[in-house]
């Protein structure tokens, strides 16, 4: 199969996935994460080719700071500019459930026709 | 284009492929990625710089993924953010479209960031003289390089807090991250950087000249609400005067024709309606024109605030 054919259907799929998992992710974390923890905690949840790059995670945190699913806070460092953490608002925690909910029916009307085919 | 083999390399390539985008956009790309890139090599302290950028195209990704993954979320944010209230279209009747600007909520916080403007334009322009002018006073002294640097390092604070004022008031897109500092040098490269930088002295400009312009913004607002106020009273107070609600000699307005004087006194009612008429147009002229100057404003902090490929 074509490989960019791959990549777009890889991204299509991100469209919305990005967001779930970064909500998860910052859901399931006990402390504040900055932008570069949470690329790299993603990395490490890889297994084999990234499903996305990490350069994509900054503009979707932004993105959903700005929809008041995460708040953030500036915080000073000493081997650079400030960081800013994030972390998950009561409303973020709803949206992550509801997206969960629709993430796991998808799931499992995709499955019945991908296994069903290959039965 | 090659792959990038240095942080500075990689950061031309990124703007480079974010070329035609908003400044701020760019800025706040640059910025991330700057971030990120100098974290992953002071992550690895064995590897050399061109090692760890061989890498970043399939962890990070390349600039151009980078870029286009910036310009998609920017586009999906600005249709969740975007105002509720529907933009009257050309085909709206120029009647609405005079009066429509009572809708639109940009009305109300450009006449509040007119007010508000003199406030900031003071302790902007003081902030710029008192700091300039005690840094080249301590110039000659070893606490004059610090100095320099805190209070650059402070303007370029406010200019992030003016751009994300101007872009709650307006909707302009102002960046949401600084200027990324670049590498930790020594205090006089540092310096000398900041000298070079044209958005220091932009930045620098523009803190300077919002007095005037807060002054001019303040004296509109201001004239043109209490003349528009006195206008639509008007009425009001002829009504309650009849009523004896109000009492005394009470005169509506003078009005000078001709060599005499014609008092509203004597034709009380149709002075009223005519300054309550006059009262409401002038109100919502004023209203344009505060939306309009806001506008412009915008646009004139976004080229000294935030400069292309800066």
């Amino acid at each position: 199969m074509d490989d960019t054919q791959a990549r777009k259907f890889q991204k299509d799929l991100n469209a919305g996935l990005v967001s779930l998992v970064l909500l998860a992710v910052l859901e399931r974390s006990s402390e504040d994460l900055y932008g570069y923890e949470i690329a790299k905690r993603l990395q490490k949840a890889n297994e084999g080719e990234a499903l996305f790059k990490e350069g994509t995670v900054y503009p979707v945190l932004r993105a959903l700071a700005a929809q008041g699913l995460l708040t953030s806070r500036v915080v000073p460092s000493y081997s650079g500019p400030p960081r800013r953490y994030y972390r998950i608002t009561e409303e973020g925690r709803a949206m992550l459930a509801q997206w969960s909910d629709i993430w796991r029916q998808t799931r499992g009307f995709v499955d019945r026709f991908i296994e069903g085919q290959e039965t | 284009m090659n792959a990038p083999r240095s942080i500075d390399d990689y950061l031309k390539q990124l703007r480079a492929a974010l070329g035609g985008d908003d400044p701020a956009l760019t800025q706040d790309a640059l910025y991330d990625a700057e971030e990120y890139l100098r974290a992953e090599v002071a992550a690895h302290p064995d590897k050399s710089e061109s090692d760890v950028l061989e890498l970043i195209a399939s962890t990070y990704g390349a600039p151009e993924e980078v870029a286009a993954a910036y310009r998609d979320t920017e586009v999906k944010v600005k249709a969740a953010l975007k105002s509720p209230v529907a933009r009257l279209g050309a085909e709206a009747s120029p009647l609405r479209r005079f009066f429509g600007v009572y809708l639109d909520p940009r009305t109300y916080s450009s006449l509040f960031y007119m007010l508000l403007a003199l406030a900031t334009g003071i302790v902007y322009f003081t902030f710029v003289v008192v700091g300039l002018s005690l840094s080249a006073g301590f110039a000659i002294l070893i606490i004059g390089i610090p100095f320099f640097l805190a209070f650059i390092g402070i303007a370029r604070v406010i200019a992030l807090g003016e751009g994300r004022l101007v872009e709650a008031v307006t909707g302009e897109r102002m960046p949401r991250r600084p200027v990324h500092p670049g590498p930790p040098g020594s205090w006089w490269s540092r310096i000398g950087e900041m000298l070079k930088d044209a958005r220091t002295w932009t930045t620098l400009a523009y803190l300077v000249v919002m007095l005037p312009l807060g002054i001019v913004y303040f004296v509109i607002a201001v004239t043109g609400l209490a003349v528009s106020a006195a206008f639509i009273g008007t009425p009001l107070a002829l009504v309650a005067q009849y009523f004896g609600w109000l009492s005394g000699d009470f005169r509506a307005v003078d009005i000078h024709y001709g060599n005499g004087s014609v008092y509203a006194f004597d034709h009380p009612w149709l002075a009223g309606a005519l300054l309550l008429v006059a009262g409401i147009i002038l109100l919502t002229v004023l209203l344009h024109l505060a939306r309009a100057l806001v506008r412009a404003h915008a646009r004139l902090a976004k080229s000294l605030l935030v400069v292309p490929g800066a």
